[in-house]
């Protein structure tokens, strides 16, 4: 009896050291683009224009610019962000999850690693959405489909021009890029 | 704390249509503009008599400083930036810009007028030009401090001197220089001044080198240490430490291993004077402990290879040229194509092109000897010819291992003598020439005018090889706290993982030995527990 | 088998300072040292580098304590090598651990290691160590070869060669070492006999000796 408790114990422990190694590799995505850095923001922002939903592009920040300013190098990182009203809007009318309000807007993010390829690192929305009930579960499902359909990238289309946005925009660099902030 | 993250890079630099040598003002020194800061200069050359006239032309300029600098031209009309010739004594191969062929905008002969804007000279505009005649020298291409002194392509090396359209039919016009401001206004080279041809070289802003371009004008300290505007601020003089207008540092002859101390005034050194090592000397690394080790790095090591982690970091520079390509049109017409950041990926005249940024350079041996391949010399029809082959191996202990851009290409070649040919692409300004490719977008007679413009044969038939050529990085040293750590050369898939040759702890292990040892201690492993095994099973069995 | 055990003090203060500090120094530089040959990456090879190094000095530190205290106290003559009772052990390894016979050696104070164990640390003294310390050597002053006027006769590739076959000796002997460790007279004998100096021997063999 003793050896069974302690056979379940010991594997209640090894799942959940498994699954705290593993979290940030279900939390997180990552996938190798192709393309360049800026061709492959451009075919992201592209898509996400293309994508219905309501989806808008709000903003694409650089922080490696901030570091540059600081006098320090990191390869290229930007970030595309995407907001869709269609989905904010419920989660940011249900007060219990109001503070979900901090992943938005959605984000996308491409860089270069010392390797020199370029990647694109991305949240598993469906997963985390899963965690904050059915409300919730169901908007980031539907975020998730979409966000799959920002990735697609063609290589036959020829690249499309980086949607900047511009200088000074409202919002710290998050500024219009052809959308409308929400 | 907004503003930093207020902008993307609006990666603004244009290709011009070949090396477009223009001056910026140098970055002003100080806080207070209004009060000119107190020159360090025995001279103030807006009192010179010689200066208070008007200057129709740059010669009459030159004529003026030579009446004081007697020995200055003399002195120019040696070096290379005047011969645009130099022959290697190693093999001597006769290089300069006159002779090589790159993979960008491939030659000069053809074109002297529009390549000599980055001659330091006046005139030269065909194969009769006078050498000896010293004012031809033009003085103030790198001695401007104004910024208001342009010397356009397609005039021979003369600035404008009436106001015109440039490039022709652009509708944009260009004001004459105002010689006698530039004139009174000298003073000593800058990094705009330099810049004006070697960031612009290869066709356009940060084309050709990858580690010079325009933002090293103003750069920030993360962009290079040393040049840091706001700090250090080195113009390019104060590591190419010129004598006599003389100037140290050619990647023809790279110094690659500098086994010398730091340079020492009244101690004779009559070696480069733009190495690394010329200043920081041969154990630069002050660290104690594991850091110290870092000093005995520099056996195998250029300082480069860890000190700039990449380069092309505040704007892409082209990687690629596809001359084959070039030639289409639309509708009849020229055009370009852009990519995603804005530069070119297409244009008619010149083919395809891939820029990227933030690269990370290739890494090889080299020992300081390279050779070229020149007109007449035969390509690698079924693989990959090099324009210049840099020598070097892990056991001369003359070589050390060197970051570098590696520039690919596609250019023409001629299928009779299999080697290379070279397009006559640009005209004089204004000048209409049936011949020259950026006119007509036709190969067979631009390469035929190339090929009698630098004296060669042309069999009538061509194709297209695909070509390396190799540059040195040694520009945009990072902060040294964005050396390379050591995981990313001490590691199997690390930055050093195709530098043959030498034994790189992290990287390298003798396989057999692994297997062997490994197998050894697993053997044991299993032979304790199994041991273990059986003295609890008898254990038990007897218990 | 022996029904009553007495204990004796086989492992004065200094020895089991120096067995526990060079085992965990042992540890740790097989742990950084394989991580340098590339096998993992746990702190970083930089980090590894500077541990690795700290430890080395440690250990030829302790080193050089454990020589002085082994020649001013005599007990270099424990590692003596005698091919007596060799076969005994062997065959008490191969069989008699099996079936509790009689452990053939009896422990004393003036001679704390069977046989066997005598070789193997004799082993360990006259093989692995050289190899270990002169490849580490080398591979540490890497620096210095030119000055020294080695640089002709050496290549970093030899010295890391070297410098690993030793580290997987070292390896073998330790994992050998703690398996062996529970094979005395009970099989924590030994254990408690290196924490606190003193090992459960059979009673009457050892009075005898005495």
């Amino acid at each position: 009896m003793l050896k069974f408790i302690g056979g379940v114990a010991a594997g209640v422990v090894l799942t959940g050291a498994l699954g705290y190694g593993m979290a940030d590799k279900l939390m997180f995505n990552e996938t190798m683009s192709p393309f360049g850095v800026e061709e492959t923001v451009a075919r992201i922002q592209h898509n996400i224009q293309a994508a219905g939903n309501g989806w808008t592009l709000s903003g694409l920040r650089n922080p490696a610019r901030a570091v540059q300013a600081d006098g320090g190098n990191t390869l290229p990182v930007m970030m595309v962000e995407a907001c869709s009203t269609k989905y904010s809007k419920p989660i940011l009318n249900e007060d219990s999850v109001r503070f979900l309000s901090i992943l938005m807007p959605c984000k996308i993010s491409v860089y270069k690693k010392n390797d020199g390829k370029v990647y694109i690192g991305t949240m598993n929305a469906g997963l985390m959405g899963k965690m904050f009930g059915p409300l919730v579960g169901e908007v980031m499902g539907q975020v998730a489909a979409d966000q799959k359909k920002f990735l697609e990238m063609d290589p036959k289309k020829p690249a499309p021009p980086m949607i900047v946005p511009k200088a000074g925009g409202e919002g710290g660099g998050s500024g219009g890029g052809g959308g409308s902030n929400c | 704390m907004r503003k930093l993250f207020a902008t993307v890079a609006l990666l603004a630099a244009q290709a011009l249509p070949c090396a477009w040598a223009a001056t910026d003002p140098a970055p002003a020194p100080g806080p207070a503009p209004a009060a000119k800061p107190a020159s360090k200069s025995t001279a103030d050359h807006t009192k010179f008599k010689e200066l208070q006239q008007a200057f129709k032309s740059g010669p009459e300029v030159t004529k003026a400083c030579l009446a004081c600098h007697t020995e200055a031209g003399k002195q120019i009309t040696h070096t290379k930036h005047w011969t645009w010739e130099w022959m290697n004594p190693e093999n001597k191969q006769v290089l300069g810009k006159k002779h090589v062929v790159n993979n960008f905008c491939t030659a000069v002969p053809s074109n002297y007028e529009f390549c000599t804007a980055c001659h330091v000279g006046y005139g030269w505009k065909d194969a009769n030009f006078d050498f000896k005649n010293e004012t031809n020298v033009d003085c103030l291409v790198c001695h401007d401090t104004t910024g208001g002194y342009k010397k356009l392509p397609g005039l021979a090396g003369h600035p404008a001197y009436k106001e015109m359209e440039f490039p022709p039919k652009s509708g944009k016009m260009v004001k004459p220089a105002d010689l006698a401001k530039v004139a009174q206004n000298v003073g000593p080279t800058s990094r705009a001044t330099c810049g004006a041809c070697h960031f612009l070289g290869g066709g356009g802003d940060a084309v050709k080198h990858g580690d010079l371009d325009t933002s090293l004008k103003n750069p920030g300290k993360y962009l290079d240490v040393h040049m840091d505007a706001k700090g250090l601020n080195f113009t390019c003089a104060a590591c190419h430490a010129t004598q006599g207008h003389n100037i140290p540092g050619s990647r023809y002859t790279p110094t690659a291993a500098d086994k010398e101390a730091a340079h020492m005034r009244g101690k004779k050194d009559d070696t480069n004077a733009a190495t690394c090592q010329s200043c920081h000397g041969q154990k630069p690394h002050k660290a104690t402990g594991v850091r110290a080790k870092l000093n005995e790095h520099t056996d195998k090591l250029a300082c480069q290879t860890c000190h700039i982690p990449q380069y092309a970091r505040a704007q892409p520079t082209k990687m690629s040229w596809d001359w084959s390509t070039a030639g289409k049109l639309k509708d009849g017409k020229p055009f370009t194509v852009k990519d995603s950041g804005g530069h070119d990926a297409y244009d008619s005249k010149k083919g395809d092109f891939r820029y990227e940024s933030h690269v990370i350079p290739e890494y090889v041996w080299l020992n300081g000897k390279v050779k070229y391949t020149l007109l007449g010399d035969p390509v690698n029809e079924n693989g990959v010819t090099k324009i210049n082959e840099f020598f070097g191996s892990p056991d001369d202990g003359a070589s050390r291992i060197w970051p570098v851009k590696v520039f690919r290409g596609k250019q023409p070649y001629d299928l009779e003598s299999k080697s290379l040919l070279v397009p006559h692409t640009a005209a004089g300004y204004g000048v209409r020439d049936d011949t020259a490719f950026w006119q007509n977008f036709q190969w067979e007679g631009a390469l035929q005018a190339g090929a009698e413009a630098a004296g060669r044969p042309f069999g009538g038939k061509f194709g297209f090889v695909a070509t390396e050529m190799t540059w040195p990085i040694t520009h945009m040293v990072a902060p040294k706290e964005d050396a390379l750590t050591c995981t990313q050369c001490h590691s199997k898939s690390g930055r050093l993982q195709n530098v043959k040759g030498i034994y790189l702890p992290g990287r390298d292990a003798n396989p057999w030995l692994d297997l062997l040892g490994g197998l050894a201690a697993l053997g044991t492993l299993l032979g304790v527990i199994a041991h273990g095994a059986l003295r609890i099973y008898m254990n038990r069995k007897a218990g | 088998m022996s029904t009553k055990t007495i204990k004796i003090y086989v492992f004065k203060r200094f020895e089991r300072f120096w067995h526990w500090a060079q085992a965990g120094l042992i540890v740790f530089m097989m742990l950084t040292g394989f991580e340098i040959h590339g096998a993992y990456a746990f702190f970083g090879f930089e980090k590894a580098v500077g541990y690795h190094t700290v430890a080395a000095w440690s250990l030829i530190t302790l080193w050089v304590f454990a020589i002085f205290w082994h020649f001013t106290t005599g007990e270099w003559k424990q590692y003596i090598p005698t091919l007596e009772k060799v076969g005994a052990m062997m065959r008490y390894y191969l069989t008699g651990i099996f079936t509790n016979a009689p452990h053939p050696f009896r422990q004393t104070t003036l001679r704390k290691h069977n046989p066997l164990q005598r070789l193997a640390y004799l082993f360990f003294l006259l093989v692995i160590s050289p190899v270990i310390w002169f490849s580490g050597w080398f591979y540490l002053f890497y620096g210095a070869w030119r000055e020294w006027g080695v640089d002709k006769y050496l290549s970093l590739e030899w010295v890391a060669f070297f410098h690993t076959a030793g580290a997987f000796m070292v390896l073998i002997f330790f994992i050998a070492h703690i398996y062996l460790a529970t094979a005395g007279h009970t099989p924590t004998s030994h254990i408690k006999a290196m924490l606190t100096g003193w090992e459960e021997v059979e009673e009457e063999e050892s009075a005898a000796t005495k």
